[in-house]
């Protein structure tokens, strides 16, 4: 085939892959490119593997990747079939019907106007309320024009989150052990007297974190905030890692780009699966073990779960999938939305199975209750876990 | 598959190991077009494994970097090396030297002390095969730093200024997937993902590395293994834990495997308590049955 045909099908299998949230960038084509010079393009298997080395294509991506690759290796048509952008792979079975959710989340994020005598709220005049009690106002009752003014807050509170020594040293003006590398170039300038010892000692870290949003429907009401709460976070914490899960699990990262948080909002709210439907945290949880655990939680990890607990799953899987974060983990965080209510008991099934493998149960109803978080997301040294006897 | 393909398939084969096609691909392409590889897979799958063939290949050093956490340029990179240095300050001081020249006898080449990364860019005798170990170890604050290095392959030492490389080493790093390695290291490198072997590729491993190894043992050790690797484990046995297994069983002189010795020699393959303590004598039977036959075997 002709090589100017070669470079354009990569091009565009380079830009299907994209669409389905695989990261290709240009460099990479290139380098794709490259390597097909240099292998025989007649060999299916051999273009396939050389793409995958030069694509940098991860395990996990694989099955998309085959997928299209089929596409690419049967020549594909000149006029491309409408791409559907953004949607990941596999969308899953939903048990609801009617196009309930996304309209409502499309409604959150201010897309479309608010539904007329919703609690007759609609006339209020927003981004008036002053500081304190916009920390206090529920989050049910929040509007989409608070956002801005939300995320200002967060985005403060969030910048004071330090955390753990780390293993690396770095200069300090007094403590920690001497620096003989700096020590000479300062000696040199003394004409070779060690005036001073300069020293150097082990810096402090922030936390990795770990958020994982359950986005059914009974967490509707929170969802647009505990996720603005998680791109506030993404911003001032070094790594940090957002899924959401309803029926199933999607990682939400790749999207999340440090740009405003609203249009961020409105790229999730396209693409995640099943938005507002059922929940089913522990196959959720388990297939976040299965397929995150290893790469994103390590002894420095904060694994944070923004759920109610309200499950339609089996309890036994729960537990399990949280036993084996909160052993990788150093801390595992668990916000409830329902736990700002005094009457609330944690009764679910789903809640009292995970219960044993949490360190922090707290609230997550208004923003003083996110505020109080980031302090346990900071302090050093793991938690007092409840671990189940004799395992 | 190109000649160079399969010539570099069997040119790894000569050296014991037993790649695939996506090994051989990935591997003639990094050579070639001088980018690193970056491997990853679990653990004992024979991540670095590669990069020792590679260096016995091209018949070339292996230079190899262990990474750690808390790694740093001066474990890394390069050290001065303070003793030197400290002598010939006091030799200076008695002397009565100027100042400008003081430094320059302090921080010169032959006070420097050279790291594997420093090494693989100034090494004599042609490219080495520099391996950097365990990259997902390191934070990533030290992953930057590499990129820096695997970009221009220049180091700048502020004390003598830069160091250009002499040659491009070949770089093979490797990931056991602690944590997801940085997306601009990524792009950098060619990226190769192995997987655990096959049932007839392990038997072909055992083969190529145990040539004593009589009888059906690999094949049913391979399976066992392998039907071990399909159950869910805290631990899946790698490679390296199969050819541990059999030089277990060569020392006790088995040549065939049967439940009480795969009881006694678990130990070499299953390496967390959970998972020891998991199977019983029945999934042990039913493994061992599994391997024995032959349609078993695939499953």
């Amino acid at each position: 085939m002709p090589e100017r045909d070669v470079v354009e099908r990569l091009a565009r299998f380079a830009r299907r892959l994209r669409e389905r949230g695989v990261g290709v960038c240009v460099s990479d084509e290139i380098d794709g490119a490259a390597a097909l010079l240099l292998v025989d393009v007649d060999d299916r298997d051999e273009v396939r593997f050389a793409l995958r080395a030069a694509l940098k294509i991860r395990r996990s991506d694989w099955d998309t990747f085959d997928e299209l690759f089929q596409d690419f290796w049967a020549a594909a048509p000149a006029v491309e079939p409408p791409a559907t952008p953004r949607e990941p792979p596999s969308r899953p079975r939903s048990d609801r019907t009617g196009p309930i959710p996304q309209w409502r989340w499309m409604q959150a994020v201010g897309q479309l106007p608010a539904e007329p005598g919703r609690d007759g709220r609609a006339g209020d005049t927003p981004g008036y309320s002053s500081e304190v009690l916009l920390r206090r106002k529920p989050f049910d009752d929040w509007s989409a024009d608070d956002l801005p003014a939300m995320e200002r807050l967060l985005a403060r509170a969030a910048r004071r989150l330090r955390c753990r020594p780390s293993r690396r040293l770095a200069p300090v003006r007094t403590g920690g052990r001497a620096d003989l590398r700096r020590s000479f170039r300062r000696a040199v300038g003394t004409g070779g007297e060690f005036l001073s010892l300069a020293r150097r000692d082990r810096a402090v870290e922030r936390p990795d974190v770990v958020l994982l949003c359950d986005t059914s429907g009974s967490m509707d009401p929170h969802t647009r905030f505990l996720l603005t709460f998680a791109l506030s976070l993404k911003r001032v914490v070094r790594r940090c890692e957002v899924f959401a899960f309803n029926t199933s699990l999607t990682r939400l990262t790749p999207w999340l780009t440090p740009d405003k948080i609203a249009p961020t909002l409105d790229r999730l709210a396209a693409g995640v699966p099943d938005w507002s439907g059922g929940t089913r945290i522990g196959a959720s949880l388990d297939e976040f073990v299965t397929r995150y655990l290893d790469t994103l939680v390590s002894a420095k990890t904060v694994v944070v779960v923004l759920s109610d607990g309200l499950d339609l799953d089996s309890p036994a899987k729960l537990a399990d999938a949280m036993r084996a974060v909160g052993e990788k983990a150093r801390k595992v965080i668990w916000l409830n939305p329902l736990l700002g209510d005094p009457r609330y008991r944690p009764e679910a099934r789903g809640m009292r199975a995970a219960l044993p493998h949490v360190g922090h149960f707290v609230p997550a109803h208004n923003l003083e209750s996110l505020e109080r978080l980031l302090p346990l997301l900071a302090a050093g040294g793991g938690t007092p876990r409840s671990t189940e006897s004799g395992v | 598959m190109r000649p160079e393909v399969r010539e570099m398939q069997a040119a790894m084969e000569r050296e014991g190991y037993i790649a695939d096609p996506a090994i051989a691909t990935a591997v003639y392409l990094a050579r070639t077009m001088r980018k690193p590889l970056l491997v990853e897979g679990d653990a004992g799958v024979g991540k670095t494994e590669i990069a020792k063939v590679l260096a016995r290949m091209l018949d070339t050093e292996l230079i190899r970097l262990q990474c750690y956490e808390g790694i740093d340029v001066h474990t890394a990179l390069y050290e001065w090396n303070y003793q030197r240095q400290l002598l010939r300050l006091r030799i200076a001081g008695t002397e009565g030297r100027e100042p400008a020249e003081t430094e320059h006898m302090i921080f010169s080449r032959d006070c420097l002390l050279e790291r594997p990364l420093l090494r693989a860019i100034t090494r004599g005798d042609g490219p080495p095969v520099l391996l950097i170990d365990e990259i997902d170890r390191a934070d990533d604050g030290f992953e930057a730093f590499l990129l820096e290095i695997l970009a221009d392959f220049q180091v700048t030492i502020p004390e003598l200024g830069p160091i250009a490389a002499t040659h491009v080493p070949y770089v093979v790093l490797t990931s056991n997937r602690t944590r997801e390695i940085g997306d601009a290291l990524r792009r950098r490198c060619f990226y190769l993902y192995v997987e655990h072997p096959s049932l007839e590729k392990e038997i072909r491993i055992i083969r190529a590395r145990m040539p004593e190894v009589i009888g059906e043992l690999a094949r049913e050790v391979a399976a066992v293994v392998q039907a071990l690797r399909a159950r869910r484990l805290h631990k899946a046995p790698g490679v390296a834990e199969t050819l541990d297994w059999i030089r277990a069983l060569l020392a006790l002189r088995q040549d065939r495997l049967d439940a009480d010795t795969m009881e006694e020699t678990l130990g070499c393959v299953l390496k967390d308590h959970h998972d020891v303590r998991e199977l019983t004598a029945a999934d042990i039977e039913s493994l061992l049955a599994g391997a024995r036959s032959p349609s078993g075997a695939d499953a």
